[in-house]
């Protein structure tokens, strides 16, 4: 069976962009959602192992989204990282609340997210 | 049957188009039209005029409605526009956005008012009516079925000529939300809904099909139900059905919940029977009736209230309380560091420390129930405990209002060693003054006493209390433990809390340690104690080394 893709959403396209052009080169596949609204439509039909969230969306921000997923009787098992601008604790926690499983602070250094990627993928497998 | 419509809302039309492609009805789209082209709309007589509340000032409309026979439905955006629309005498109104099923009962009645079948309510009565509805509508954001059900409930009543009420109330001891996070209270709620439907359900397979079920607010619950004419046969009977009710309700909570949290919900039904009387509209009747139930459910709440508290101040008078103590370990070790002291009722209605509280808190005997607690965890445990081990005793910031423990003293407690002694403080109530509380917490330092904040990265024990307390120990809450072997974020929050710890010669506690993971993921992230079920469960007496 065909390995589960990553979502990414994220309002900006230069970033969504960088971050699909990144992760398919190493090999994963990759699908792009720029809204909230429409990564949770993708989610049912798609099923990724994980989802790469932006927290700062118009509309539906990054922790809605996050809740929603969580909350899902069959999606809450999709791993969840948030992409924020800041390290703030505030932040964390509200992420916690949220149901996220990592974060990783924007601007995004593409060796960490190869690791972080890496590890929640691995870390997904394990519980499942 | 000819149908005017002056709407822009979405639902209200294809509601509309609905019905009438049911009545097989003409709609004629007036949307935008001024107040002069729907008067001459309305000279053609039409069955219905529906217009959305602000279009066009309903009285302009009214006389010439009136003239033609034409149902007047005002369609509202908030509750001050029904009751101006009631006042203005439409025949009926509806909540946007609008419900198939409401606004198809609406049009009917409206119909019915128009064409005089139903006498033509005076614009006062209808406000009266308005606010009964309201009543009910207050409390629940949105309620659109209510109607629905009045108009089953009134056919019911027509039917038979009486019909029985059965008001379900849940009350939840508001702490589950804070011990169990809001996840857990939400998978309560609906368990307990669910409960409720499948009551409902079996009841109806018995063959009493007269029974209808309605949900009122988050969670409250009405049930129609019909009884024998007998009076004394029914009001066993009734009594039968209660009990059943809320034993099933119980049951099903305690089997998928446990026992605990089924403990930190009260189940109380309240009932009340109507009798048609031609005198008396129906609806309002019924309206009356379920404020009936209502309070008299909540008349039981508040009766198992008072006999609570009666027990509570019989459990004070006997010091009817034990102690369990759950250890604490030391993450590197794996020995016991020292216990946290955890109080249960002996009565069986307060076993529950929430419950206890609550009550106590109720009562206003927080103090009374405090002292005893203290001196009864230190007793019950002192001569057990190792010269290095640790006695943890939860406090309430309230407590530091009561001025016998404001002066507490080692010997008070028959211990020589206070620094043994950390207080623990909950937070089930955020800390207004800081200040003060400060000065109170410095006095208990300088007679040797230590201090942890409890649940810390819950409710309102965040960053803020552990920078304005300044603790020994941080006891961080389950919800940052449960699954940290996996969770990336509550691992970097953990070591976050760590590096801070260290930095300030404090010790951190993880509580709820359930895995072998979680323990050896805080052991790795530094964490210094750990406290949970994988070690031990909280047993009435200290573990024999």
């Amino acid at each position: 069976m065909k390995d589960a893709p990553i979502l990414v959403v994220d309002d900006d396209p230069d970033a969504l962009d960088i971050v699909q052009t990144f992760l398919e080169s190493q090999g994963y596949r990759v699908v792009t959602a720029s809204s909230g609204r429409e990564a949770l439509a993708k989610l049912e039909e798609l099923r990724p192992a994980l989802v790469l969230l932006d927290v700062m969306m118009p509309e539906m921000d990054g922790w809605e989204v996050s809740r929603t997923i969580k909350n899902h009787p069959t999606l809450s098992g999709i791993r969840v990282v948030m992409l924020t601008a800041r390290g703030e604790f505030a932040d964390k926690q509200e992420g916690l609340r949220a149901g996220a499983d990592d974060y990783i602070v924007k601007p995004i250094r593409l060796d960490e997210l190869g690791q972080k990627v890496k590890r929640n993928l691995e870390a997904g497998r394990r519980a499942a | 049957m000819r149908i005017v419509v002056w709407a822009q809302d979405e639902t209200l039309r294809r509601a509309i188009d609905d019905f009438a492609a049911e009545h097989d009805a003409e709609v004629i789209d007036a949307t935008g039209q001024t107040a002069k082209k729907l008067l001459d709309e309305l000279r053609t007589a039409p069955n219905l005029l529906v217009i959305e509340s602000g279009a066009i000032p309903i009285a302009e409309l009214r006389a010439e409605a009136s003239a033609s026979g034409t149902a007047l439905v005002v369609a509202c955006h908030d509750t001050p526009q029904c009751e101006a629309a009631a006042l203005a005498n439409a025949d009926e109104w509806i909540l946007l956005p609008v419900q198939p099923d409401e606004l198809r009962i609406r049009l009917r009645t409206a119909q019915d008012r128009a064409e005089g079948v139903t006498t033509r309510r005076r614009a006062e009565e209808t406000v009266q009516l308005l606010r009964y509805e309201e009543l009910l509508y207050d409390r629940l954001t949105g309620f659109p079925t209510l109607p629905v059900m009045i108009q089953r409930a009134r056919e019911l009543l027509d039917a038979r000529g009486e019909l029985t009420i059965l008001y379900i109330h849940f009350v939840w001891f508001s702490k589950i939300e804070e011990i169990y996070g809001w996840q857990r209270l939400d998978d309560v709620l609906e368990a307990s809904a669910d409960a409720v439907r499948e009551f409902y359900a079996r009841e109806r397979m018995n063959g009493d099909g007269a029974m209808l079920l309605a949900h009122i607010a988050d969670d409250d619950f009405i049930l129609f139900t019909h009884v024998p004419p007998d009076p004394e046969q029914a009001d066993r009977r009734l009594r039968a059905l209660t009990t059943r009710l809320e034993g099933f309700l119980r049951a099903r909570i305690e089997e998928q919940h446990g026992e605990e949290i089924a403990a930190l919900c009260g189940i109380y039904v309240g009932t009340s029977t109507v009798f048609r009387n031609p005198k008396i509209r129906t609806e309002r009747l019924i309206y009356r009736s379920i404020r009936e139930a209502a309070d008299a459910a909540r008349g039981a709440e508040a009766w198992e209230l008072t006999h609570k508290v009666a027990d509570l101040k019989a459990t004070l008078r006997e010091g009817a309380v034990y102690m369990e103590y759950h250890p604490i370990i030391d993450t590197q070790t794996e020995a016991i560091y020292g216990y946290e002291a955890l109080a249960r009722g002996i009565r069986r209605s307060l076993r529950s420390p929430e419950v206890l509280f609550e009550v106590a808190e109720e009562a206003n005997l927080i103090w009374e129930l405090s002292r005893l607690l203290r001196q009864r965890a230190v007793q019950g445990i002192k001569s057990q405990l190792r010269k290095d081990q640790f006695l943890f005793l939860n406090v309430d910031p309230h407590d530091f209002d009561d001025p016998v423990f404001r002066d507490l003293q080692p010997e008070d407690l028959g211990i020589e060693d206070p620094g043994r002694l950390v207080f623990e403080i909950t937070e089930r109530t955020a800390i207004r003054d800081y200040p003060r509380f400060q000065t109170y917490l410095t006095a208990f330092r300088e007679r040797g006493f230590r201090f942890a904040v409890d649940d810390a990265g819950s409710g309102y024990a965040g960053l803020g209390s552990i920078a304005n307390l300044a603790p020994d120990y941080i006891k961080l809450d389950i919800s940052l433990i449960s699954n940290i072997d996996t969770n990336f974020l509550k691992q970097n929050l953990v070591e976050t809390m760590v590096q801070f710890a260290e930095g300030q010669g404090v010790r951190v506690v993880a509580e709820g340690v359930e895995r072998r993971e979680e323990f050896e993921t805080v052991r790795d992230l530094g964490v210094h104690l750990t406290q949970g079920f994988l070690f031990h469960r909280p047993g009435r007496r200290a573990i024999p080394a």
